[in-house]
C-alpha cells in the first residue's frame, strides 16, 4: 500500500483483529452477567471463559500490530 | 418455527461489526492511490496475511452452514472436501504454479492466459469468470437473506441491501486491501463465534468418543465404504472422489480461480506468494473440527427425541428437514446473550466476505482483462482505479439483481451451482498444459477450453432434462442412476478430459510460440526458484511436506 499524505504506512491487520477480538470479548463477558434464556451447559459459564480467552487473544494481536507498526 | 430472539447486547455486537468494517474501509482509503494498491493490495503482504485471506475468500458462511448440515447426511465424508478436495491442490499451486503466476507480474489469471496464449483465450476466460463471480455473489446474497429471514425474522430486502451497501462501501474505498482485511477479521470471527459450538457439543456428550459412538460406519469413516457407490450416503466410489473431487474440481478451483489466487498476488515477494496457499492449507485442514464435529453433534441430538433438538422444514422443500439450520440452532442451544450475537455476526461476516471476495475479483478482471484489453487500451493508472471503483458499485448492484432473480426463479440456483464445473474444470487443463508443455499452442488452448466448457454444459443439460438414459449414465458416471454429487464430479472430470484432449490434438497441428516468447511462463523456460539463502523453516517445500504428512495422517486415522 502507498503511504498516506503524511508519509505513514497503514496499521497492520493484526491491530484491527486484536481490537475487534478484545472488544467483543469484553461484550461476551458482560453478557455472562445479564439475564439470559436458559441454555444447555449454562452452569459452565461459557461466556465468561470464552470471552476472557478472546480478550487475551485480542490483547496479544493488538500488541503484535503495534510493535510491528513501530518497527515499520 | 419461532425465530431466534436477539437481546440488545447481541444487536450491539452485530452493529459494531458494520461500524468496524466500514471504519477499516475509510481508514484504508487514504493509502489506496495506485492501481497496485486498489487491485493488488499494494503487493506488500506477508504469507500470513495473504494466506489467511486466501483461505477466507473461500470460507463463506454458505459453506459452513451447508457442510455442517451435509455432515448429518454424509457423515465424515464431508472432510474429503477439506482434505482430499483442497490440500493437494493448494500445495501444488504453491510449489509448482505460483512461480509462473507471480513472476509474470500479472494482475489476474486471465492476464496469464494473454501472455501464454493470446487475447481471445484471455477474453473467453475473463467474460466467463466475470459472469460466474457476479452470479456467485448474488446467490450468496440471496441465501444470506433466506437464512436470516427464516431464523431471525429479518426483512429480505433490508438484509440484502444493508449488507450489499456495506460491501460496496468498503471495497470502493480500499479495494482489495479492504477485502483482505475484512476477510481476515471474518476468519477470526468464525473461529471465535463458531468453534465454541463444537466444544460445547462435545462437552454435552462427555467427549468426542461419545459423540461418535453409535453412529453408522458410513458416517465415521473416510475411505472404508468407498469400494462400492451404494455403500455410502454420498453414492460415490473412491475413483469418483479422487478423479472428480481430488483432481479436477479441487485443482480446477484452487489453482485457477482468480477469487482465491488474487490473494497470493498481493504478497510482497515470490517466496511469500508460494507460501500463501501452503500456509492456508493448515487452517483448511482444521475446519472439519468446526463443521464436521458440529454436524455430528446435531445428528446425535436429532436422533434423541429427549434432547429437544428439532430441525425446521426446508424452506425450498417443506417435506424435508432443513439440515442447514443445524448450526444456528446449536448456537441457540448453547449460547447465552452476547455469544449469540457473536455467532450470528460470524455467520454474517462469512456471508459478506464471500460477496466481497467475488466483487473484488470481478472489478479486477473487468478493469484489466475486459475494459483495458478491449475498450480503452490507453487508460491511465488513475483512470483504472476510478474504473475499479465504479465497477465495484455496478458489481454490487448486479449481485443484488441476481439475488432478486434467484428469489423469483428458484431453478436458477441449480445452474449457478453447476457453473464451477463449466468454468474452472476445463481451465485447469488449459493451465496445466500451458505451464508444463511448451508445445501447447494458442489455438489449442482456445478451442480446447471452449470444447471443455461446452462438454460440461451439455452433460449438465443432458441430466437436467433427462436426455441421458441409464446406459449413457453408466458410461459417463459408472452408475446407471448417479446422485447429484456423482453427476457433478464426473461432469467436471469429462470437461477436463475433453479440454485436455482437444488442446493436445489441435496443438499438434498448429504452430507454437517461440521459446523466447514463453520465457518465464512455462516450465523449462523459467529460471529455477532459489531457496538456498533461507533456512529450512522459511522454505515452501518444507512446509508443503509437513502439510502433506499431516493430511495423510488424518486420512489414515479416520480411514
Amino acid at each position: 500500500m502507498s503511504q498516506d499524505s503524511e508519509g505513514r504506512d497503514p496499521l497492520p491487520i493484526w491491530f484491527f483483529v486484536g481490537v475487534i477480538l478484545a472488544v467483543y470479548g469484553v461484550l461476551v463477558i458482560a453478557g455472562n452477567f445479564m439475564t439470559s434464556r436458559p441454555t444447555i451447559l449454562a452452569e459452565t459459564r461459557p461466556g465468561l471463559w470464552w470471552g476472557s480467552l478472546m480478550v487475551v487473544a485480542g490483547g496479544i494481536f493488538t500488541a503484535i500490530g503495534v510493535v510491528s507498526h513501530r518497527k515499520g | 418455527m419461532a425465530t431466534i430472539e436477539l437481546a440488545v447486547l447481541d444487536w450491539a455486537i452485530i452493529v459494531l461489526y458494520f461500524v468496524a468494517i466500514i471504519g477499516i474501509g475509510l481508514y484504508l482509503r487514504k493509502f489506496t492511490k495506485t492501481g497496485d494498491d486498489f487491485f493488488m493490495g499494494g503487493r506488500k503482504n506477508s504469507s500470513w496475511v495473504a494466506g489467511l485471506a486466501f483461505l477466507s475468500a473461500n470460507l463463506g458462511a454458505l459453506e459452513i452452514l451447508g457442510w455442517t448440515g451435509g455432515t448429518m447426511k454424509y457423515g465424515m465424508f464431508v472432510s474429503h472436501f477439506y482434505w482430499l478436495g483442497a490440500i493437494p491442490a493448494m500445495l501444488f499451486l504453491g510449489l509448482y504454479m505460483m512461480p509462473f503466476y507471480y513472476s509474470s507480474k500479472i494482475h489476474s489469471v486471465p492476464g496469464y492466459l494473454k501472455l501464454r496464449f493470446d487475447e481471445r483465450t484471455r477474453l473467453l476466460n475473463a467474460i466467463t469468470f466475470a459472469v460466474m463471480t457476479l452470479l456467485m455473489s448474488g446467490i450468496n446474497l440471496y441465501l444470506m437473506a433466506l437464512v436470516f429471514k427464516v431464523l431471525l425474522g429479518w426483512d429480505w430486502h433490508l438484509s440484502m441491501w444493508v449488507s450489499a451497501a456495506a460491501i460496496g462501501c468498503y471495497i470502493t474505498l480500499g479495494g482489495l486491501m479492504s477485502a483482505i482485511f475484512t476477510e481476515i477479521v471474518q476468519f477470526f470471527l468464525i473461529w471465535a463465534g463458531l468453534f465454541l459450538v463444537s466444544i460445547l457439543g462435545v462437552m454435552e456428550f462427555g467427549g468426542i468418543a461419545n459423540v461418535m459412538q453409535g453412529l453408522p460406519p458410513t458416517m465415521t469413516s473416510l475411505w472404508a465404504t468407498t469400494g462400492d457407490a451404494s455403500s455410502n450416503a454420498m453414492g460415490v466410489t473412491w475413483l469418483g472422489l479422487v478423479m472428480g473431487l481430488g483432481f479436477v474440481l479441487s485443482f480446477g478451483y484452487w489453482t485457477t480461480d482468480f477469487l482465491v489466487v488474487q490473494r497470493a498476488f498481493s504478497s510482497k515477494d515470490l517466496r511469500s506468494a508460494r507460501l500463501t496457499p501452503i500456509t492456508a492449507s493448515f487452517f483448511k485442514m482444521a475446519l472439519p473440527f468446526i463443521v464436521v464435529v458440529a454436524g455430528m453433534v446435531a445428528f446425535k441430538l436429532v436422533m434423541d427425541p429427549a434432547s429437544g433438538f428439532k430441525l425446521p422444514p426446508d424452506p425450498s422443500d417443506p417435506s424435508k428437514l432443513w439440515n442447514d439450520a443445524a448450526l444456528p440452532l446449536l448456537i441457540v442451544r448453547y449460547y447465552p446473550v452476547g455469544l449469540v450475537g457473536l455467532g450470528i455476526t460470524a455467520l454474517l461476516a462469512g456471508f459478506m466476505a464471500g460477496q466481497a471476495g467475488n466483487v473484488s475479483a470481478f472489478n479486477t478482471v473487468w478493469t484489466y482483462d475486459i475494459y483495458k484489453a478491449v475498450i480503452n487500451k490507453k487508460a491511465t493508472d488513475e483512470h483504472l482505479v476510478w474504473m475499479g471503483r465504479m465497477t465495484t458499485i455496478v458489481g454490487v448492484l448486479l449481485s443484488v439483481a441476481t439475488a432478486y432473480l434467484a428469489m423469483q426463479f428458484n431453478t436458477i440456483m441449480d445452474y449457478i451451482q453447476a457453473i464451477f464445473s463449466w468454468v474452472n474444470a476445463p481451465l485447469f487443463a488449459t493451465m496445466l498444459l500451458g505451464m508444463f508443455w511448451k508445445r501447447t499452442t494458442s489455438a489449442g488452448a482456445f478451442w480446447g477450453l471452449l470444447a471443455g466448457m461446452i462438454a460440461s454444459f451439455a452433460i449438465f443439460m443432458g441430466f437436467r432434462f433427462n436426455a441421458i438414459g441409464p446406459e449413457l449414465a453408466q458410461v459417463l458416471t459408472f452408475s446407471p442412476a448417479p446422485s447429484d454429487m456423482t453427476r457433478n464430479l464426473w461432469q467436471a472430470s469429462w470437461a477436463w478430459v475433453v479440454c485436455f484432449g482437444v488442446t493436445i490434438l489441435i496443438s499438434l497441428f498448429t504452430t507454437p510460440k517461440s521459446d523466447a516468447e514463453l520465457e518465464g511462463l512455462v516450465k523449462g523456460l523459467t529460471t529455477k526458484v532459489e531457496e538456498g539463502k533461507v533456512g529450512l523453516l522459511g522454505r515452501p517445500g518444507f512446509w508443503a511436506a509437513v502439510a502433506l504428512i499431516v493430511v495423510i495422517a488424518l486420512n489414515a486415522y479416520f480411514w
